[in-house]
């Protein structure tokens, strides 16, 4: 008989982790390949042939890409020609005319994706009640249409005003262009963003259409890679930038959504996590060999917005916030002024730390945490890399030399250094919430996370640390934890005072609409199918917005502005009930819940012959034993200092810590003088 | 003296800029005007117990000198009757600088019983008493700007002084939101407060204070390293403004620089005296403005920790427009600043020949319509309008950007004014041609064109026509900022300055701001840079011939043999 399993992989620019679940007993298992940059499916292949013997089969694949991402970043997306109002060309590239760094004369807007030669206006206009102003002017459009003999455009973006109160405009230019240039994709900024802000929506579109043929590209190669090891029906699934999944069909035709599709796993595997331990909040940190990113869990849910920067531009589309805390592991140790400083430089990972022996000649913190034993030198990334610890020791002592410091008290004071600067940032985003950082737990996940947690936490003050389940691929974990989910929001402005409950049904009914078939074209129908219904509102006077959540049933006028006081109560610490409120959109969120087995905890396995190490504590040498992880059974309790291995992090428990299992395998660890 | 070994003292460089930034965000949470937790119109600051600046937040740039200088006059006033809790106000331009609007909460902050430093929170409170509600422009003394308060102790160790809150509530119109907004600059003093008490119960106060003195010490040593590298030699500048706000006359600004080893030297001999417009400013927020000045030259990159800006000199007349006594009127005291930045840095861009930098558009060009109707109550829209960055040594100034005093102001979108009021934006675009020639040219202006669909008010505060972005290094001036009023009689003005007036439907506005300064000769500038700026609509084919000497054809491209050779 043939085992099922579950599988998801996350597409890392370095490795590729793998997350495999046994669908009869909910048992998961992990592994690291290495990424194939040129065909990611390589990899994704390799890591699937590891995990599934002959008798495996796919159940359900889920994946996270950087695809995307990348192709924005490195700025290899298509060439695109943007359509705009006439009078209205320069919206793209004026953008929000505020400055990025605010003390500087010499800072440069974002380098837009079109750049403005490559914008065509058309004569019309469409007013803020979805009326007619001018009539549309389609032979504007033939001045496109000629471009398009020289300039190769692979894809063409309409953003036209007001079209999320009437699309006729952009419709109808579609029509023209589309009969013109049958061969050209062409996006309207209605259908991908149907939002007001004219900038914010334009530059939406923009991204969309440069990044369709990339991602489109991407997913049909995967598809035809992974042939016959995709289960009946051949359902690729992969991660979106709002935590949800979607079908491989449901990403072609909604690229962008695909953009954060990578980082979001470590959060939804935040909000299992937090559902599987009861512990409602969390903050959340992803710590790899050069990068440092966090996230929070409130009351059980991720937190999220209803817009994304990416390289200065703005992208409005649900997504899970993912705070880019800075460099990590790869922060420069270097001196100014007689000074000693950490960051924000980073070495990256070319040339990377000195240990990598890859050129690197600036001591980072990886080098510190190599010298005082953190790191198994002889053991890194699996054993696919010798670190070489005298480079690192030589390199640490010369910049110490000019503080009358040696290589370990050197290297002390640059993880004292950057430990406190992430706290320090961490702290600053709880505090923009109005939350107390000491009320939550810290889940440490990445290949370097479960090393730095506890000292992270002594400085935050928080009393536990978790480190979850297979904290080296923790993002992969998260992918298989979650549900299909689309998001679909309509710009729907008036004084709450103003509309008719009527009037917002029959709103949200016209999305749900919308989201059924959606969720039917993934073969998701039934009481599989669920929503949830949320308004963006602000007080008179104000431009922010909160998003607030409806309850079940009939639209209730007084409960959701009641609730909308509490929401401002709870973020800003005050309210104003006496004040008049405007709602500015709806938005809708259309899951279908996939079926999926409990998560089970690994087996315990006999421990290893034991085994110690050097690690220095607090300025000196001390002999740890190293445990296997999953040699460590339900009730017993682990005493640091001690050192915690498995197949992908190593734990680092510091003396005055104890470690132990809680619900669902995850380790929790807790200071003695805080219990 | 105890010593802070170098670890130490990296630890708490990093915590005074942390902590600044989360007494701002708990600031920014929980005020209650928009024009704060939006506008981000503050700032906020950790100070050592003698008012040395340690950590600064700030949304404005301009924000960035002047809150040191209000712990000195609290101390000045108070002596040794400062108390754990205690919490004073200030907004006096004369002792701040700034306008009456800006109010300053400061706080001291107490450690196991002794004085171990100073938290401090300036906010823009959006009516302070003055003659008219928002921002007066006429005004032409203090008495008519509002609420004028030296130090002033309003919270008596932890106790509010009932008498001053009425006090304060009884001189505004916005009697809910300027409390509300006091409480929020209170709560980010404690904020500095809880999280430097969190420090020191780790390190100790001895530690702490022997690691700031480091810290000083360090910024110090950058500064002078800075300032010796560039070149020696004294320089001088001036330009006009078009009015004070009131009367017709231009007003002179002159500014002299002079660097002389690790010194950097201002004097504003030759600037115009007191004028009886509101564009008066206080010294201290002159030298905050200058010290911005000299960040975005000498170090934009670096965090604004104690120490810095101690090797700049500034020298002020008694009599002068940017050296405000009682009763100079102060409102508009932002006008002044943004012509004396340029002239500073061009200044310097002598010094520093790899970071020159022509003049900018200047100004905020502020635009605001009005009214009250049935449906949506009182509404108002008003905003600062982008312009054109001066050209650099190695590359071209930006287009459409805010001006330097500002820093985080966006436009409002045309689609969220026409949904919200009764005002259709017919135009929003690059103004072409409005950018200064040069090798490396200026960046362009903005046209903005809005039409009024009911009778309401509007009022224009447009600045920079007789000084318009100068160049550097033989690039050409930038265009200066214009007007068009257009009535539905078919009548036409221009007024660059225009306090509230009626406008009848139907009545359209064209604003159209000001380029930058290029700067190198634009004869210089290559065929394929200019045949570019054709192509996207920033130079037009005459400009390109008359101030290039670049002929373009019909087709775009350049037409060698009619150009004038590179």
């Amino acid at each position: 008989m043939k085992t099922s399993y579950r599988v998801s992989a996350d597409i890392g620019g370095t490795f590729t982790d793998i997350v495999y679940q046994d669908v009869a007993t909910g048992r998961c298992g992990a592994t690291k390949v290495l990424s194939t940059p040129d065909n990611p499916a390589l990899a994704v292949l390799k890591g699937i042939d590891q995990v599934l013997s002959d008798n495996g089969e796919l159940a359900f694949f889920v994946h996270g890409t950087t695809v995307g991402l990348n192709a924005l970043l490195t700025r290899k997306g298509s060439k695109v020609a943007l359509v705009t109002n006439e009078n209205f060309r320069d919206i793209y590239t004026i953008q929000g005319n505020d400055r990025g760094e605010i003390f500087s004369i010499r800072w440069n807007k974002p380098e837009p994706l079109v750049p403005l030669e490559h914008t065509y206006t058309v004569g019309g206009r469409i007013a803020a009640d979805g009326g007619e102003l001018e009539p549309l002017r389609l032979s504007d459009l033939d001045r496109l249409v000629a471009a398009c003999a020289t300039e190769a455009y692979e894809a063409i973006a309409i953003s036209l005003l007001f079209s999320f109160t009437n699309p006729a405009h952009e419709l109808a230019v579609r029509d023209y262009l589309a009969a013109r240039l049958p061969d050209l994709q062409i996006v309207m900024s209605h259908k991908v963003s149907p939002e007001w802000r004219e900038f914010e929506r334009t530059s939406t579109t923009v991204t969309d259409a440069y990044l369709a043929p990339v991602v489109r590209r991407y997913i049909s190669t995967l598809q035809s890679e992974m042939g016959d090891r995709l289960p009946e029906g051949g359902a690729l699934h992969v991660m979106e930038s709002n935590g949800g999944v979607m079908t491989a069909a449901a990403a072609s035709e909604t690229p962008l959504q695909t953009l954060l599709s990578g980082p979001v796993g470590g959060a939804i595997g935040g909000k299992a996590l937090s559902a599987a331990t009861g512990r409602g909040n969390l903050i959340c940190v992803d710590m790899g060999g050069t990068s440092f990113d966090a996230s929070l869990v409130i009351d059980g849910l991720p937190s999220t917005s209803n817009e994304a920067m990416l390289e200065g531009l703005p992208i409005q589309m649900s997504v899970v916030d993912i705070h880019v805390i800075g460099a990590g592991g790869g922060s420069i140790a270097w001196k100014e002024a007689g000074a000693l400083r950490v960051g924000p430089q980073s070495a990256g990972s070319k040339p990377g730390p000195v240990c990598y022996g890859l050129g690197g000649t600036e001591p980072v913190v990886s080098d510190a945490n190599l010298v005082l034993g953190r790191l198994d030198g002889a053991n890194f990334s699996g054993g696919e890399m010798k670190l070489d610890r005298d480079g690192a020791a030589s390199a640490l002592a010369a910049l110490g030399a000019d503080f009358g410091m040696n290589a370990e008290e050197m290297a002390q004071g640059v993880i004292d250094i950057v430990n406190a600067k992430m706290a320090d940032a961490i702290r600053t985003i709880t505090i923009q919430r109005g939350i107390d950082p000491r009320e939550f737990s810290l889940v440490a996940f990445g290949g370097a996370g479960p090393a730095q947690a506890a000292a992270l936490a002594e400085e935050l003050e928080i009393s536990e640390v978790i480190i979850p389940v297979h904290p080296g691929a923790f993002s992969a974990w998260g992918m298989l934890q979650t549900d299909v989910r689309h998001d679909f929001k309509e710009t729907l402005y008036s004084f709450w005072d103003m509309i008719e409950a009527s009037t917002i049904e029959t709103a949200f009914e016209g999305l749900e609409v919308k989201g059924r078939a959606f969720l039917s074209d993934e073969g998701i129908t039934g009481d599989r199918v669920s929503f949830e219904r949320a308004i963006d509102f602000r007080y008179y006077g104000q431009e922010y917005v909160l998003t607030i959540p409806l309850a079940a049933g009939p639209i209730d006028m007084d409960r959701i502005r009641a609730d909308f006081d509490a929401a401002y109560e709870r973020q800003y610490g005050h309210n104003s009930p006496e004040n008049r409120v405007e709602m500015a959109n709806i938005r809708l969120a259309a899951l279908g819940r996939l079926e999926r087995p409990e998560n089970a905890a690994p087996e315990r396995e006999t421990p290893r012959p034991a085994r110690e190490r050097e690690v220095w504590f607090a300025g000196h040498p001390r002999t740890t034993s190293i445990i296997d992880r999953n040699s460590i059974g339900e009730g017993d309790s682990v005493r640091g200092p001690a050192i915690i291995e498995e197949v992908t992090s190593t734990t680092l428990l510091p003396p005055g810590w104890t470690a132990r299992l809680i619900e669902g395998g995850h380790m929790s660890l807790s200071r003695e003088d805080a219990a | 003296m105890s010593i802070a070994d170098p670890i130490t003292t990296e630890v708490v460089r990093n915590f005074v800029i942390s902590c600044a930034e989360d007494m701002n965000a708990s600031l920014w949470r929980s005020a209650h005007s928009a024009i704060i937790y939006e506008g981000k119109d503050s700032a906020v600051a950790l100070m050592d117990e003698h008012g040395n600046m340690l950590g600064q937040s700030t949304g404005v740039p301009l924000f960035i000198g002047a809150i040191d200088v209000c712990v000195r006059h609290v101390k000045d006033y108070y002596g040794d009757d400062i108390h754990e809790g205690d919490i004073f106000i200030m907004n006096d331009s004369y002792m701040q600088g700034t306008h009456l609007h800006d109010v300053t909460a400061i706080g001291p902050i107490f450690h196991k019983g002794e004085l171990v430093g100073f938290g401090a929170a300036r906010a823009h409170w959006n009516d302070i008493g003055a003659m008219d509600p928002g921002s007066t422009m006429s005004s032409t003394n203090i008495y008519q700007e509002g609420l004028r308060l030296g130090p002033t102790r309003i919270v008596s160790r932890g106790k509010r002084i009932r008498e001053w809150y009425d006090h304060l509530k009884l001189n505004t119109r916005l009697e809910g939101a300027t409390i509300g907004d006091l409480g929020a600059q209170i709560a980010a003093i404690r904020t500095g407060e809880r999280r430097l008490g969190q420090l020191l119960g780790k390190i100790g106060a001895e530690t702490y204070r022997a690691a700031c003195q480091n810290i000083f010490e360090q910024a110090r040593k950058m500064d002078r390293e800075a300032i010796a590298a560039i070149r020696d030699g004294t320089w001088s500048r001036e330009g006009f403004l078009d009015n004070d706000g009131v009367g017709t006359e231009p007003v002179k600004v002159k500014l002299t620089l002079t660097v002389k080893g690790e010194e950097l030297i201002v004097d504003l001999a030759g600037t115009s005296g007191p004028v009886a417009g509101s564009v008066n400013c206080g010294a201290s927020q002159t030298e905050s403005l200058l010290r911005l000045a000299y960040k975005t030259m000498i170090s934009p990159d670096r965090a604004i920790t104690g120490g810095s800006f101690e090797t700049m000199k500034v020298i002020l007349p008694d009599e002068c427009m940017f050296n405000a006594r009682e009763p100079a009127a102060c409102e508009w005291y932002f006008t002044g600043l943004g012509l004396l930045a340029d002239l500073f840095i061009s200044c310097l861009s002598e010094a520093m020949p790899e970071r020159s930098t022509a003049a900018h558009y200047g100004d905020s060009m502020v635009v605001g319509f009005f009214s009250v109707d049935p449906k949506r109550g009182q509404w108002i829209s008003i905003e600062p309008t982008a312009g054109g960055w001066g050209g650099r040594a190695d590359s071209d100034g930006e287009s459409a950007l805010i001006n330097l005093v500002n820093g985080g102001f966006r436009n409002i979108p045309a689609e969220v004014m026409e949904t919200k009021f009764p005002v259709r934006l017919e135009e929003f675009s690059i103004r072409p041609d409005s950018a200064g020639p040069g090798k490396h040219r200026g960046g362009c202006g903005v046209v903005r064109r809005y039409k009024m669909l009911e009778d309401c008010y509007g009022a224009i505060w447009f600045e920079r026509s007789k000084t318009p972005a100068w160049g550097l290094n033989g690039g050409g001036e930038g265009k200066g900022p214009e007007v068009t009023l257009s009535f539905p009689d078919g009548k036409v003005e221009d007024p660059l300055k225009m306090r509230a007036r009626q406008l009848p439907a139907g009545t359209v506005v064209e604003t159209r701001t000001g380029g930058g300064g290029g700067n190198g000769d634009p004869m210089q500038r290559s065929f394929a840079e200019v045949a570019r700026d054709v192509s996207r609509g920033l130079v037009s084919r005459q400009a390109a011939l008359s101030a290039y000497g670049v002929a373009i054809a019909d087709d775009g491209s350049v037409d060698q043999a009619a150009s004038v050779a590179r």
